[in-house]
Order: C-alpha cells, then sequence, then structure tokens
C-alpha cells in the first residue's frame, strides 16, 4: 500500500481549513515565500522569494515605471495592480527607485516588465500556496 | 542603484527566473523540476529569438 493510500482523507471543505489557507494565501501574497514555508515546502518558499527578489531587485534598477494607485488610464490601473501583487517586495522597490523611473532608455521599459512579472509571479506563487493549503495541490 | 542589460541578458535574466519559479511551482521531483526549467528555457530563448528574426524585416 503505498503512502498517499495511507493518508487520511482531507476534507477540503472543512471551514477551518479553508480560512487557514485563506490566511496562507494572504501571508504568501506580503511576503513571498511565506505561503510555501508556513507549509514547510521549502524549496518553493525559497524559489518564490529569490525569484520575485532578483525581479523586483533588477527592474528598480533598470529604473522601471513602479505605478501608483493615481494612475490616469485603465492601463495604469492595471500596471498597479500588476506591480502591487508583489506585495512588500512594492515598498521595497519603491524605496530601492531613488532616482525614479526613466522609461526613455529600452532599460528603464525592461525594468517596467520586470516589476509587472515579479508582482504576477507572486500572486501565482500565493494562489498555489492558498490550493496547497486547501489540499487541492501537492 | 544602477543596472544596465543588452536587450538579449534582460530576456536571459527573465527567461530564467520565470523558468525556475515555474518549474518549483509545477514539479516536485528533482529531476523533472530540473528537466521542466531547462525546456522551459530553451522555449523561451528559442521562442524570443524566434520573433525577434521575424520583426528584422519591418525594422528599417
Amino acid at each position: 500500500m503505498t503512502d498517499e493510500a495511507q493518508a487520511a482523507p482531507i476534507d477540503v471543505n472543512d471551514p477551518r481549513r479553508q480560512t487557514l489557507a485563506l490566511g496562507i494565501g494572504i501571508a504568501g501574497w506580503l511576503v513571498p515565500g511565506l505561503g510555501h514555508a508556513l507549509q514547510k515546502m521549502w524549496g518553493r518558499a525559497i524559489a518564490c522569494c529569490l525569484t520575485v527578489a532578483a525581479l523586483v531587485f533588477v527592474g528598480a534598477g533598470m529604473r522601471g515605471n513602479l505605478f501608483t494607485s493615481e494612475g490616469g488610464d485603465a492601463f495604469a490601473t492595471l500596471g498597479y495592480v500588476a506591480d502591487l501583487g508583489a506585495g512588500s517586495f512594492y515598498f521595497v522597490a519603491k524605496s530601492l527607485e531613488t532616482n525614479g523611473p526613466d522609461v526613455s532608455r529600452a532599460d528603464g521599459d525592461y525594468g517596467t516588465r520586470f516589476l509587472a512579472a515579479a508582482g504576477v509571479l507572486n500572486l501565482l506563487a500565493a494562489l498555489h500556496a492558498y490550493e496547497a493549503a486547501r489540499g487541492r495541490k501537492a | 542603484m544602477s543596472v544596465h542589460f543588452s536587450h538579449f541578458q534582460a530576456m536571459l535574466l527573465f527567461s530564467l527566473v520565470i523558468s525556475v519559479s515555474f518549474g518549483f511551482l509545477s514539479r516536485r521531483p528533482p529531476m523533472e523540476r530540473l528537466k521542466y526549467i531547462l525546456w522551459s528555457l530553451g522555449l523561451f530563448l528559442l521562442i524570443g529569438i524566434g520573433i525577434g528574426w521575424m520583426m528584422y524585416p519591418f525594422s528599417r
């Protein structure tokens, strides 16, 4: 008999489990990798934290545009949502960009994409941590 | 803090970081992860360079 067959069945609809999973998802969003670390998925936690951190540091170093809530159009709002996906790292990026964005060069344009990708990647990781906590993913 | 990359270096770094992240999130056994990361990285680079060459005739 395999380990999977011996494991106790998981009730994915258990309200306590749902609440815990939601907390883990939010923790994973706020601090990249924390959602997986709380579930002792160390490899995934380190990978998520390092990849999001790398994208944020390089994106801010390339002077990418970090969108704010005062965007004038739908694209700026979408950019803000993507950037905010990095959780606390959004504010790290903001503190690193002391000279402000410069999208007049290709570097700045790439930096904008790096920052948005960091946010979206962290949202994906947080969603994965949430689903794993619910017992739907290994 | 100021970082400068060429177009290829930026694409390479982006591809590597995204591939590693996808590999860790979607696969669990280490060998499966490594295979997925290399496969994804290769596809990122191949498709990126391919699209770059496809745009070449319209760049001038």
